[in-house]
């Protein structure tokens, strides 16, 4: 199944959820490259306000206990959320990538011993196998995108193990085996090209599920640490003023919800395309 | 049956032999020296102190032996002391037991209450208005951190409204976390309910109840719910693991006193074997729910019940 014919059927119709998702996140990520350009103030500068005041013109979302802008903070916090994310989605996808591959191609016991094991993983929420590797990591903004990319590795491990198996079981790749090709030139020259679009529309799906695991860590003290303006963080700092200054709760908390939609409205519509058991069920 | 039960039960075994030995690997992911990075905090950290705490923790030792030595441990029911108090992990943990148990219970039963209906009303009506909306919210729910969505609540309706506590131990504390969770996961599970009703609805026997004559209604309640709750019943374990997985954040929220915060807490002092005990116990829960679920599958299936 080619993913472009199926594209250019969007082309005449796209569903509104991907416009929808595209352009939010396309407002998001054009914000967080140029956040330290539309920023007013910097992000960590105290007293650029008065403190804990109200939204306002001079301070749009308002002011935190220190008397830094909110509103920097918030598009600041952006660039690092978005940064964890990808960080922590490419090097998950391609370590469960090669070990989903190495299942698909090698001798039966290898193949059902590491099944097995991504299956014991699979089974416990990425967010807890986060945490749990950041409790023995340790605390940082380094550790926790490492701890969030591992998290990530069973779910695709499992999803390029399923794309390559239905692969190998082709023709063409009986044809290139009887014509002599090994396994390592197989997967390079005849798999992966058949199986990349799909790993990335895949990639945009855990990509919702590190943000929301990024703010989770930062908010309980594992993640990015203060005065970083992670959204996770600001909220975890918030929380003590929830009821002088709420805005300090409700900006980087939308933040974030607008952000993950707007992923999980894109890697829905897409994996209804890619992922050969959802098809048609959309 | 009994075969697919004793099978089940063994790879039940197996998954928690797994994430035991996993847990026992995990003070090696320490950067450095583990000792070192426990002891940071405290004041006592004397050579001889720091020496002490490696043999106890059996550091001295190979890495196979370490892990052989923790997998018996933990099998005999020893999961080991606090670094910081020396009290044991498991009296700690089972004492947060039932306060985590409760809240769980709790939000999974109003995330099906809410969640069951909704996905109903989106596969009754498919492609339609409602099963837009639905889905919408189905979409917004998975995307709202659970964490926030229980300080917006605290916010709301216990300081704004002043209608139910922040904090303390009546059974009306347990109304809000409960709701949090139960708000966040009836997203899954209307999603969930919603692609089960749509494969029935695709059914055979759903075509020749509606050709018999059969009103829209009677079809529905009598033919195609029962099988669509049945796989739901299915993925229930699958919505407990992650209910319970953001409950370790929720509990952290509400001050609930459940094995949530006092790993948390844990995990902030780098109390390692307190974090590795708050691991077993979680696998061990969500492995004996889900071989459960899987169990009464079988029985509730007449097609696996034959078998």
């Amino acid at each position: 199944m080619s993913i472009t014919t199926e594209i250019s059927i969007w082309r005449r119709r796209p569903p509104f959820s991907v416009v929808l998702g595209l352009g939010l996140a396309s407002v998001i990520v054009a914000a967080s490259l140029l956040s330290y350009y539309l920023a007013p103030f910097d992000p960590t500068r105290m007293a650029a306000g008065p403190r804990l005041a109200p939204p306002s013109g001079a301070h749009l979302f308002g002011t935190d206990e220190f008397g830094r802008d909110l509103f920097s903070r918030v598009l600041v916090g952006g660039r690092l959320s978005l940064g964890i994310g990808i960080s922590a989605v490419v090097s998950g996808l391609v370590i469960g990538g090669l070990i989903g591959l190495l299942a698909a191609f090698s001798a039966r016991i290898v193949q059902v011993t590491l099944l097995r094991l991504i299956d014991v993983l699979y089974s416990f929420p990425d967010t807890l196998i986060a945490l749990a590797l950041v409790a023995f990591l340790g605390p940082g903004i380094e550790n926790a995108t490492l701890a969030i990319a591992i998290s990530l590795v069973p779910f695709y491990a499992r999803v390029t193990y399923g794309l390559a198996a239905a692969e190998r079981a082709k023709p063409y790749i009986e044809a290139a085996r009887l014509a002599g090709i090994g396994n390592g030139r197989l997967v390079r020259v005849h798999v992966m090209p058949n199986i990349g679009q799909s790993l990335i529309v895949m990639g945009t799906l855990g990509f919702s599920s590190a943000i929301l695991s990024a703010a989770g860590l930062s908010f309980l003290g594992l993640g990015v640490q203060p005065p970083s303006p992670e959204w996770g963080a600001i909220l975890a700092s918030g929380r003590n003023y929830i009821n002088k200054a709420p805005w300090i709760l409700i900006f980087p908390g939308v933040a974030i919800c607008l952000t993950v939609l707007s992923f999980n409205l894109i890697g829905d519509s897409l994996r209804d395309l890619v992922d050969p058991r959802r098809k048609g069920r959309s | 049956m009994l075969f697919l039960i004793s099978r089940r039960v063994l790879v039940a075994f197996a998954t928690v032999i797994v994430v035991i030995i996993l847990s026992g690997l995990l003070i090696h992911v320490v950067p450095g020296d583990p000792v070192t990075a426990m002891m940071a905090q405290s004041v006592s950290a004397t050579p001889e102190a720091m020496a002490e705490m490696r043999t106890r923790l059996g550091l001295d030792l190979p890495v196979w032996q370490q892990v052989l030595l923790y997998l018996s441990r933990v099998l005999h029911g020893d999961l080991g002391t606090t670094i910081r108090g020396n009290e044991s992990v498991l009296r700690l943990l089972m004492q947060r037991v039932p306060n985590t148990f409760a809240l769980a219970v709790s939000g999974l039963g109003l995330a099906l209450a809410i969640g069951i209906p909704l996905g109903f009303l989106a596969a009754v009506n498919r492609g339609r208005l409602a099963d837009t909306a639905v889905m919408f919210i189905a979409v917004l729910g998975v995307s709202i951190p659970a964490f926030w969505l229980g300080l917006i609540m605290i916010q709301v309706f216990a300081l704004k409204l002043d209608w139910l506590p922040v904090a303390g131990s009546s059974w009306r504390n347990i109304i809000l976390p409960a709701l949090t969770l139960g708000l966040t996961y009836c997203a899954l599970v209307a999603r969930m309910t919603r692609s089960a009703l749509v494969d029935v609805l695709e059914e055979d026997y759903i075509r020749t109840a509606r050709a018999k004559g059969l009103r829209g209604h009677e079809v529905l309640l009598v033919h195609a719910l029962r099988p669509a709750l049945i796989s739901i019943v299915t993925v229930v374990g699958l919505v407990f693991a992650y209910l319970l997985g953001g409950q370790v954040i929720i509990e952290n929220v509400f001050s609930w006193n459940g094995i949530g915060r006092l790993a948390v807490q844990a995990m902030l002092e780098r109390d390692y074997p307190m974090i590795q005990g708050f691991i077993v116990v979680f696998a061990v829960s969500v492995v004996i729910v889900s071989m459960l679920i899987d169990i009464l599958y079988n029985f509730l299936d007449p097609r696996m019940r034959q078998k």
